[in-house]
């Protein structure tokens, strides 16, 4: 297999057939009134947004701003209000800075030079008004995790990835972006920089360490079973590199599954008690 | 025998773990198919009960003849027609080993049966974590003349297809699940298998979204030459009505000899390989 950027390419209205029509079986059967996401004017929550609309109409998604004072950014608030225009989604802005002062004030150990806990509360927090929304009018939280980033583990574990449904963790970042723009997104926010807008100034690619079009292809070289020496032989990327994706890749496993408990008994929740998810 | 026959391809969602539900629809559909006069109406793998079920598989399975294939026989009796649906089938000498049945019924009852061979446990697929594979071919001699039964991933082997051919199956029924992401295969081998011996292929496949695997449908009769007869709708409900013309036999076998043409040797050969693999 060689490994070029053709390979990520997509047969692009057959992924939004797929996905919309995987969205919309879901809402429909799960009995939901609707979608909740949260939007942050990243590609990804972007491409969610457009996906849900296009599913079953932007009269049944809202769209959560959840901006807080130290990532605030006024240009991530107008690209969501833009795309929430364009798709026809209702949304709301909830401010948590407040509660975020709350909670770092009632942690006895709390170290705001700690950057990374800290943010993840963000994420956490976020997720907290995602999912009083969904329960509040009976909707469903979709998620807006992409695969690059799953597969790096590359978000708060039990924050921005918790949803109910994930409709592009199947996707690479570089095939989302495609999407977006296939989707109708503007250029301009389809391919902006990404951050999980946990700190300022927080990159996805400078954080990772590499661009979002080497990775996919380490990881796609990856998921089809090729071995480092091959990817890095292939795509001339140091061999420490691809060995640092394959190694952030297997560790981040625990936040890709849930509920690890030692065997004790006949079946066990989250290893042999297999069931579907739902009966529908 | 008949010269023609109609066949009804009946291309469905299953409501998962609902057995009542997947028989009525059976039931109304069967009834369709005889009112536009098809003689045979064929639903896709596992439709009695969903393909995603996992676990519930041991509460859902039935021993044949059972409650389902009861209703099914009702179903089939009431109307004359001849019906082939998928099923997960409890050993009527076990309490947990069940296989993955397709199972042929006609007016005076079960034709018979046939287990699946080539069970995957691959990438989604955990069939054998489930089922015991089948070990015997299947092709029933039937008022509507030579039939043969495989299921799904069957379809990969060659051999199934040809020893049903071979046993006597001028058509071969092949019922799936198969999900979209390897709708470019089926679409080959499906076309491939009739070719290869000559003879119709019909192909039924589940449509509709279970535990995010999304079913494909497609489903299509295929020629004895290898071109598509009639095919059913990608990813949505449909319901085909096509004809099988079994004079169509002879010109297909003459214009291409593969069953005059066959080595037995070969096969020696091949056991022999393959045990060595």
């Amino acid at each position: 297999m060689r490994l070029t950027p053709s390979v990520l390419e997509l047969d692009l209205p057959e992924v939004e057939k797929r996905i919309t029509r995987f969205i919309k079986e879901y809402v429909e059967k799960s009995g939901a009134d609707g979608i909740v996401l949260g939007l942050s004017g990243g590609v990804d929550s972007n491409t969610i947004a457009a996906l849900s609309s296009l599913s079953i109409s932007g009269e049944r998604v809202m769209g959560l701003l959840l901006p807080e004072q130290e990532t605030y950014n006024q240009k991530d608030i107008s690209d969501a209000m833009t795309v929430a225009d364009k798709f026809g989604l209702k949304t709301q802005v909830c401010d948590i800075t407040p509660v975020l002062k709350s909670v770092y004030k009632t942690i006895p150990i709390f170290d705001h030079a700690d950057k990374l806990c800290k943010g993840n509360i963000k994420a956490r927090t976020r997720m907290i008004y995602l999912y009083y929304y969904a329960n509040k009018l009976n909707r469903i939280v979709c998620g807006s995790s992409d695969k690059s980033e799953t597969m790096m583990g590359y978000f708060t574990k039990w924050g921005d990835v918790a949803a109910d449904i994930s409709p592009i963790m199947d996707l690479y970042k570089t095939q989302v972006r495609k999407l977006a723009e296939h989707l109708g997104v503007p250029k301009e926010l389809a391919t902006k920089p990404s951050t999980p807008a946990l700190w300022p100034e927080q990159f996805a690619e400078t954080e990772l360490g590499i661009k979002y079009e080497t990775l996919d292809l380490i990881l796609y070289g990856l998921e089809r079973f090729m071995n480092q020496e091959e990817i890095s032989l292939q795509l001339k990327v140091d061999e420490a590199i691809v060995k640092k994706v394959k190694n952030k890749w297997l560790a981040a496993e625990h936040k890709r599954r849930v509920l690890l408990a030692p065997k004790l008994e006949f079946r066990t929740v989250g290893t042999d008690f297999r069931l579907p998810r739902s009966t529908w | 025998m008949k010269e023609r026959i109609t066949l009804a391809l009946a291309q469905i969602s299953s409501k998962r773990e609902d057995k009542k539900d997947n028989l009525k629809k059976i039931e109304e559909l069967t009834i369709k198919a005889k009112e536009q006069s098809a003689d045979l109406v064929i639903f896709p793998e596992l439709c009695l009960t969903g393909y995603v079920v996992r676990d519930q598989l041991y509460e859902l399975a039935e021993t044949i003849p059972g409650p389902s294939t009861k209703q099914i026989e009702a179903i089939a009796r009431k109307t004359g027609m001849h019906i082939i649906f998928g099923m997960p089938e409890l050993s009527e000498k076990t309490k947990a080993t069940m296989f993955n049945t397709s199972v042929f019924v006609g007016p005076k009852g079960i034709i018979g049966k046939y287990h699946k061979m080539y069970l995957p446990t691959h990438s989604v697929f955990e069939e054998k974590r489930y089922f015991r594979p089948g070990y015997q071919t299947a092709s029933f001699t039937t008022a509507l003349g030579g039939i043969g039964l495989c299921i799904c991933y069957d379809l990969f082997f060659p051999e199934v297809t040809r020893l049903t051919r071979l046993e006597g199956a001028k058509l071969i029924v092949c019922i799936s699940a198969s999900p979209s992401v390897r709708r470019s295969y089926f679409e080959i081998l499906t076309a491939a298998r009739a070719l290869e011996n000559t003879a119709y292929l019909a192909y039924v496949n589940l449509v509709g979204v279970e535990d995010g695997l999304q079913f494909w449908g497609g489903s299509r009769l295929v020629s004895p030459t290898g071109d598509i007869v009639a095919k059913a709708k990608y990813d949505e409900e449909d319901f085909v009505l096509c004809e099988v013309d079994f004079n169509e036999m002879r010109p297909a076998e003459a214009f291409i000899p593969t069953l005059r043409d066959l080595r037995p040797e070969l096969f020696d050969e091949l056991k022999k390989r393959s045990e060595r693999l």
